[in-house]
């Protein structure tokens, strides 16, 4: 069988007392979308901020291309290829939007002393920024500054800069919320074309019909447990999801 | 009359260097240090010693003056970085008064005496004196300008901006926020540190109260007046509160009041300081010369 790009084994993360996440398994192949969904605090998070370095697991393991990197910094973890984007969107809101995709191309440097010293205003990084940004239909703003945009420039933004990083490996926090519909179109196309280009996807979603829609496959997270993976066909028929996440039987009748 | 400009001009040279120091800290990494006077007062100690004790020269002394500077900086920032905003602020107050304190208490380092009899810098055989020791100072506010210009135009220096934003996206960039931390107050301690060498061989005596708290608020004064940040922001704000309270010596018992006020007014009014974003300046212009 062929070797799965993200292998996550018997995660367990605790706060405390409070189990965020126990023992959930799944993988994620290469070039393929994989939709992470469940309820509120069902742990979606918590695992996206495990994969990327920004809590330890308290026990568990988590393979990219057969390495572990559970335990490494999230800097360490941007440079292996995997890129992301936040749920609250964290643009770098005093810099410009070109300045905020600069920032990613750069990551080769950051852990080079001699290399980090070079100008970073240069005319084939603004060419190459300038490609990303149009790309996401950010680069007739690319001179703006990141902070006054609206929610949905904010987001493709974030997409944009991931983009950059997550050369194997993107994972998208609910990258569609708080979106108009035709964003969503548009930003679906995005992501069916990161896909073409042979980057697998880890999304979290709330829209359902949105995560049904892009994803090969689904893993579904509730109180910090997997109760279902599959196609988005069979996920749709469990009744352990209908239950947990969809509402019981009859209030969905009801509806 | 033309001393005392000179004299006041130094001061104003001298203390912009330490400023620019505390700007790449603040206004490039946005780590709040409020003790940078602390490196001040290690690089005028340092040199003091190396002086009076070693004989060493000024040139020669210099860059163990900013190799102790940068060592003490990245001993002192390793843990305290790892703090933040208030919490690194409160911890740099305290590395303040506890440096003030050990340079006030132990006698190595001349106790409440200070040290006196620091000699003053010879160049080419000439002792700098009055003018010509101006002009040293500006050559070296020059060059810690031309490091600062360099910083901001580096990718260590968008990594810092980008850190300063949003630390968390910037980690996810592949930028160890530790490390550019530590970078950003490191190259600030070796500005402060050159900036109390220049200090010390000006002065010629030193004390521990020197470098007490007040002056690390007053450096913090001169860039939230100039402009966090920005290039020649520092540079501003030294000149501003090193020039004006000369200008008006007959309004000195109302010194404090008047810096408050000011402060207030630029927070009010121009958070970002005079030669920050939206700078009034510019504004003003605007209005005068509409359309260009």
């Amino acid at each position: 069988m062929e070797q799965p790009l993200l292998e996550v084994q018997e995660l367990s993360k605790h706060f405390g007392g409070l189990v965020a996440l126990d023992h959930v398994n799944f993988d994620v192949m290469s070039g393929e979308i994989l939709g992470l969904i469940g309820p509120n605090g069902a742990g979606k998070t918590v695992c996206f901020n495990l994969i990327s370095g920004v809590y330890k697991p308290t026990s568990g393991k988590i393979l990219f291309n057969g390495q572990r990197t559970d335990g490494a910094a999230p800097h360490q973890i941007a440079k292996e290829g995997i890129g992301r984007t936040f749920q609250i969107v964290k643009p770098f809101a005093s810099l410009s939007v070109l300045e905020n995709v600069l920032v990613a191309q750069g990551i080769s440097r950051y852990d080079s002393f001699p290399r980090m010293w070079s100008a970073w205003k240069s005319k084939s990084e603004t060419t190459e920024g300038l490609r990303i940004l149009e790309r996401v239909g950010l680069a007739d703003i690319a001179d703006r500054k990141a902070g006054l945009l609206p929610l949905g420039n904010l987001r493709r933004l974030e997409i944009a800069r991931a983009l950059i990083i997550g050369s194997k490996l993107l994972l998208l926090d609910e990258s569609f919320s708080g979106l108009r519909h035709e964003e969503v179109t548009r930003l679906e196309d995005l992501i069916r074309s990161i896909r073409k280009d042979g980057i697998a996807v880890l999304l979290i979603e709330h829209n359902m019909r949105v995560a049904m829609g892009l994803s090969e496959r689904l893993v579904v997270l509730d109180h910090g447990g997997k109760i279902a993976e599959g196609s988005p066909d069979e996920i749709q028929q469990n009744e352990k999801v209908i239950e947990a996440y969809l509402g019981r039987k009859e209030t969905e009748d009801a509806a | 009359m033309s001393t005392y400009i000179i004299t006041i001009g130094t001061f104003i040279v001298i203390q912009a260097i330490a400023a620019c120091g505390l700007n790449v800290i603040i206004g490039y990494a946005g780590q709040v240090s409020l003790g940078h006077a602390a490196f001040v007062g290690i690089g005028a100690y340092s040199t003091a010693l190396l002086a009076t004790k070693a004989g060493l020269s000024f040139w020669a002394a210099l860059p163990c003056v900013i190799s102790i500077s940068a060592l003490i900086g990245m001993l002192l920032g390793l843990p305290s970085l790892r703090l933040r905003e208030d919490f690194l602020a409160i911890t740099t107050i305290g590395i303040n008064f506890i440096i003030e304190a050990i340079f006030n208490y132990i006698p190595f380092f001349g106790g409440a005496l200070g040290i006196g009899g620091i000699p003053k810098i010879i160049l080419f055989g000439i002792k700098l004196k009055g003018l010509a020791f101006f002009f040293l100072c500006l050559f070296f506010l020059i060059i810690v300008l031309l490091v600062c210009w360099w910083f901001t135009r580096s990718w260590a220096g968008l990594a810092c901006f980008a850190m300063r934003e949003e630390e968390s996206a910037a980690s996810s960039m592949g930028i160890s926020p530790v490390r550019f931390k530590l970078l950003a107050f490191v190259v600030g301690t070796c500005m402060a540190g050159l900036s109390g060498a220049l200090y010390a061989h000006y002065i010629t005596f030193i004390s521990a109260s020197d470098f007490s708290f007040p002056f690390s608020i007053l450096l913090l004064c001169m860039i939230v007046i100039g402009g966090m940040g920005t290039l020649w922001g520092p540079l501003l704000g030294a000149l501003i509160l090193g020039a004006l309270p000369e200008i008006f010596r007959p309004l000195e018992d109302y010194r404090i009041l008047f810096y408050t006020i000011m402060l207030l007014l630029m927070i009010r009014f121009q958070p970002g300081g005079l030669l920050g974003e939206n700078m009034v300046i510019r504004r003003m212009l605007a209005k005068v010369f509409p359309g260009v």
